[in-house]
């Protein structure tokens, strides 16, 4: 019951922001966010509090599509250490989650309980990005899954407080599950005020990239 | 049980958030007052005599880098709140580098009932706010908010300091 209640909460937010990004999975105390991802191999939606400046928890919902699998989960996200400079701010993350993965084989509805821990690090200052993500998913029965992305980002200029801030990206992952494993993706990223939009192509496997992110 | 979950949580124990990166670190002494090295250096420019000069509540180390140091960003809700008698405070932030960071300071620091206005300025990095006439935020405060934020000080700076007086 509360897993439909989450994911009809969650797919009707995707819904409406239409995609997802993975920035600043922790945000401030008692702030709350909303990302979205939507990439060539799933459509995922995460709402997570923050607790404490380095502690988010979140409901997590995720359609991989090429299996038609429904994973939903709950996801804390710990950010483990943030590097402070006057230009430059660094961070790392671990996350993790347990919940349920449902799945239809052969005509007959299979459930499983999902297990995921991941990684995340990235340093920014306000015109170059670079970032990497790991994350290690066991399925039960339907399988285990480990996937990295890294990234690249150039700001053309400094956006001012409050402005749009335009990014370019470009992305590389690898998903060891998949037929095409390792796939391109230039990627356009969109910032103002609380919100993120990122929008890009998948080259290697072709499929669009729709990311968003909004904080409240 | 997947091997890799009791890897995580290891991994999360182990590692302390907001590991302190010495050279930008800020202090506390016993009677409230902070020291920082490093982390925010002031250039002693033609106006800024060294002897002299006070900073507010605070020590500084100086070092080879040089920084001048920010004074108020004018906005039409900084310019009317300082109209109305409220006292600028300049705040050297570190990391901050987005329109997230901003969102974040803006969100924690709007709620207190001290800050008559806000604003973060990404080209200076500072956070600038206008206290209410009659109210009062510490410098341990204000570190306080900040780390609830996400971020990290460096420097402080009030009323003529903060103006560039």
């Amino acid at each position: 019951m509360i897993n439909t209640i989450l994911r009809i909460a969650l797919v009707s937010m995707s819904l409406i922001a239409c995609a997802t990004a993975v920035a600043r999975p922790v945000s401030y105390a008692g702030g709350w966010t909303l990302i979205e991802t939507s990439n060539r191999a799933s459509s995922a939606g995460l709402l997570h509090y923050t607790m404490n400046y380095n502690l988010s928890v979140g409901a997590r919902y995720e359609w991989q599509r090429g299996s038609d699998t429904r994973v939903t989960a709950i996801q804390p996200t710990f950010l483990a250490k943030r590097w402070f400079g006057r230009d430059y701010q660094a961070n790392l993350y671990f996350s993790g989650g347990i919940g349920t993965a449902e799945r239809k084989i052969g005509g007959i509805e299979s459930s499983e309980t999902v297990k995921f821990v991941g990684v995340m690090a990235d340093w920014e200052t306000r015109s170059l990005f670079v970032s990497y993500e790991g994350r290690r998913m066991n399925l039960g029965q339907l399988g285990n899954q480990t996937m990295q992305a890294a990234r690249l980002g150039w700001a053309p200029y400094e956006g001012d407080t409050g402005a749009l801030h335009t990014w370019l990206m470009l992305e590389v992952d690898h998903r060891k599950h998949m037929d095409e494993r390792t796939s391109v993706t230039p990627l356009l990223r969109f910032f103002k005020g609380p919100a993120l939009l990122e929008v890009g192509y998948n080259l290697s496997d072709p499929s669009p990239l729709f990311n968003f992110t909004y904080r409240f | 049980m997947n091997k890799t979950v009791p890897l995580f949580i290891a991994a999360a124990l182990a590692t302390s958030a907001f590991a302190d990166d010495d050279k930008q670190e800020m202090k506390h002494n016993g009677d409230g007052q902070m020291n920082h090295a490093h982390g925010a250096k002031h250039d002693h420019g033609a106006n800024h005599e060294h002897e002299s000069h006070e900073h507010h509540a605070m020590a500084h180390d100086h070092g080879d880098m040089a920084m001048i140091a920010a004074t108020i960003t004018h906005t039409n809700e900084i310019s009317a709140a300082l109209a109305n008698g409220g006292a600028p405070v300049v705040v050297d932030v570190l990391g901050v580098v987005c329109d997230f960071c901003a969102t974040a300071m803006n969100k924690v620091f709007s709620k207190r009932d001290e800050v008559a206005a806000i604003y973060v300025d990404l080209d200076k990095k500072t956070l600038n706010l206008v206290i209410n006439d009659g109210s009062d935020l510490s410098d341990k405060q204000i570190e306080k908010l900040a780390k609830q934020a996400g971020y990290r000080i460096a420097a402080i700076r009030r009323d003529n300091e903060a103006m560039g007086g």
